[in-house]
């Protein structure tokens, strides 16, 4: 039997060390609603603080707000590790430190080194972060008005012209359309996650194209924005997010969210421990104690439910066998969210690529697409 | 012993011009500066490069730029249309006290968040809105008018509600401050109405006039809200690009856009420093520093 503190768990050094606040920048997706179980275990509370997801938003928050001083932990939309690590903003991350890591296949199984989704939480052969939320996006859609539609094509079909929206960013609805464009074979795209500028124009053009035919109603910036569009039928087809289909399904609009022949926009949210060098041993512990909690099965069965995202492969059965926090409906509900989006993984698509190599040309580009 | 006068004159204003020159002249040279220093990374390093501008002045951004001038140039002379009459009535036909009230009814709207302000007006204009309904319901459309909502009516539209009533405010003051005397003496001397108004009333004004235009414009070309809100299709004004160009921490741009917008600023100010005493604005002097 061991003894002494080789044998204590993380959580409970930290205890013994006394415990203290983790300061936990979020964009608004990353709270439970109640952070009891993680101060219960390790003695630490959170101070949850909402910020900006662009990465303008986050590079202000840690330079020029003096966020590397103040937060321990950020949990934003992943693929940022080029522009954080390259500036020093975030450590890397031993893995070996969070027991929960290596029970979670979803990291074996869609975030490997070697593959595509690594680059949501890595950076040359290193993991800089810990993916909190898994999901996959396409389009959603009114089927009273259009009827069942399964390819990115319904967003430029001008049987829908004047009633399509668009989200205002060119690594969701650029991306997209380039799946789409080399699906369909009318562009010649090698990775649409991460196009050429001669690509890229040719995706560009084309939007340009529909544009001045009229196909698109509006380019949608909120996600309130979005969900008013959907249940006001001012379009009737747009490029969204799932949740926001939840939102309008929950007031009364019969919405669906579409299962794209080509493929989803695979995406994850990652947690990445901000470098300070000042930062205690015993709150860097503590740090990867919280990182460890965020990969745990009750914090990942609650952002199901409360957000509607994959997170854990243990979130489900930790709902299904805690009758007295999740009930059966509940329960039945995370392990529902979880089976669709793995079934998003299955399927493939392109992963969505924050920091494409020529992200000026895309910035540029997409500029070139509003103005026209 | 009394303490020095001048001393203590500059004493007073030593607060204000430091935090003047820290707060404001400062991050203003500095974002000059950027707008030539090189692109490193994601970072920028002293130099002296053009490259920005040519970047600014080549692509799409120019004409945002166009737009923009074209947008604000017509939100300003129409909100004039609208808040000069409003501000003549308010200082020359009614009571002061009405006058106040009224005022102060003007501010309600600037009371409610402007992202919520816009958010309301796209309900009103959307498709399913009460304005098309009620369209539709008396039979003036058989179904909703697209061109409500996210199009350049709705961006005219939500860029007069924001910007007018502020432009009411140093027309109503200018307006007011004018010798009535003056006005009076015209009708004696048998000038009809409308010639008061344009020899008088108007040239008098103009102080006033040209504080609301640059109140408007200044307002309108930098606005990034209402386009988003209600533009529809990627409508963009120089805000937005600005915005777009921080996204990808390309700060240079950002830099030189901004110093291309504020330099425009500056000259507006500038003209108006140069053709009106500023103190004519409060309707004090009845005189301009260069007659027309």
């Amino acid at each position: 039997m061991l003894s002494g503190a080789a044998a204590l768990a993380p959580w409970s050094r930290a205890l013994a060390a006394g415990g203290g606040t983790i300061n936990f920048a979020d964009i608004g997706v990353g709270d439970p609603g109640d952070w009891s179980k993680f101060t219960k275990a390790t003695g630490w509370d959170v101070n949850l603080v909402a910020i900006g997801n662009a990465p303008s938003a986050i590079l202000n928050v840690l330079i020029a707000g003096g966020g590397r001083q103040i937060y321990d932990v950020i949990n934003i939309v992943g693929g940022m590790q080029k522009p954080l690590v390259e500036v020093d903003l975030i450590d890397a991350i031993d893995t070996a430190r969070m027991p929960n890591w290596q029970k979670n296949s979803y990291i074996s199984d869609y975030l490997a080194p070697g593959t595509p989704g690594f680059d949501f939480i890595g950076y040359k052969n290193q993991v800089y972060g810990v993916p909190t939320i898994l999901q996959g996006d396409s389009f959603a859609y009114l089927p009273d008005a259009t009827g069942p539609l399964d390819s990115y094509g319904a967003l430029f079909d001008p049987k829908w012209k004047g009633f399509v929206a668009l989200e205002d960013n060119f690594t969701t609805a650029g991306q997209k359309t380039a799946l789409y464009l080399k699906s369909s074979g009318m562009a010649t795209i090698n990775d649409p996650a991460n196009m050429t500028p001669s690509e890229l124009k040719t995706v560009i053009d084309f939007l340009i194209e529909k544009k001045r035919e009229g196909q698109f109603r509006v380019i949608w910036t909120g996600f309130e924005q979005a969900v008013n569009l959907l249940t006001s039928k001012e379009v009737y087809v747009m490029d969204a997010w799932e949740p926001m289909v939840f939102v309008a399904r929950s007031q009364g609009t019969n919405a669906e969210y579409a299962r794209p022949k080509e493929g989803f926009l695979l995406w994850a949210m990652v947690a990445y421990i901000v470098n300070n060098p000042d930062r205690s041993e015993e709150r860097t512990q503590a740090a990867y104690d919280f990182l460890n909690f965020l990969l745990g099965p009750w914090y990942g069965a609650q952002i199901t439910l409360t957000r509607g995202y994959m997170t854990n492969p243990a979130s489900v059965a930790y709902a299904a066998a805690h009758a007295d926090q999740f009930s059966t409906d509940k329960a039945k509900k995370i392990a529902a969210i979880d089976a669709n989006v793995k079934s998003k993984f299955e399927l493939g698509g392109t992963w969505q690529n924050r920091w494409p190599t020529h992200i000026r040309e895309y910035e540029s580009e997409w500029a070139r697409f509003k103005a026209a | 012993m009394r303490p020095n006068p001048p001393l203590v004159r500059y004493g007073l204003l030593a607060a204000p011009i430091v935090f003047i020159a820290v707060f404001l002249i400062g991050p203003l040279a500095v974002m000059f500066a950027w707008g030539f220093w090189e692109r490193v990374g994601f970072s920028v390093r002293p130099a002296f490069t053009l490259e920005h501008y040519a970047a600014f002045l080549d692509g799409a951004r120019l004409f945002v730029l166009e737009r923009g001038l074209v947008v604000a140039i017509s939100v300003t002379v129409i909100s004039l249309l609208i808040a000069y009459p409003i501000a003549y009535f308010l200082a020359i036909r009614v009571k002061r006290e009405v006058a106040r009230a009224v005022l102060l009814l003007f501010t309600v709207p600037f009371l409610v968040n402007y992202v919520i302000r816009n958010f309301a007006l796209a309900y009103l204009l959307s498709r399913s809105g009460p304005i098309n309904r009620a369209l539709i319901d008396i039979g003036l459309v058989d179904k909703a008018v697209d061109w409500l909502l996210f199009s350049d009516f709705a961006v005219f539209t939500g860029l007069i509600a924001s910007y007018m009533p502020f432009m009411i405010y140093p027309l109503w003051l200018s307006l007011a401050g004018i010798d009535r005397r003056l006005v009076e003496a015209s009708w004696m001397l048998g000038a009809p109405p409308i010639a008061t108004f344009l020899k008088i009333t108007l040239p008098l004004s103009m102080p006033g006039v040209f504080a609301a235009a640059i109140f408007g414009f200044v307002g309108a070309f930098g606005e990034s809200a209402v386009p988003i809100i209600l533009g529809g299709v990627g409508y963009q004004l120089m805000g937005n690009t600005i915005t777009s160009a921080l996204d990808v921490l390309d700060y240079p741009l950002a830099a030189a856009m901004s110093s291309v917008v504020v330099a425009m600023m500056l000259v507006l100010l500038a003209a108006w420093y140069m053709v009106f005493d500023i103190r004519s604005f409060l309707g004090k002097i009845t005189r301009w520093k260069f007659r027309p």
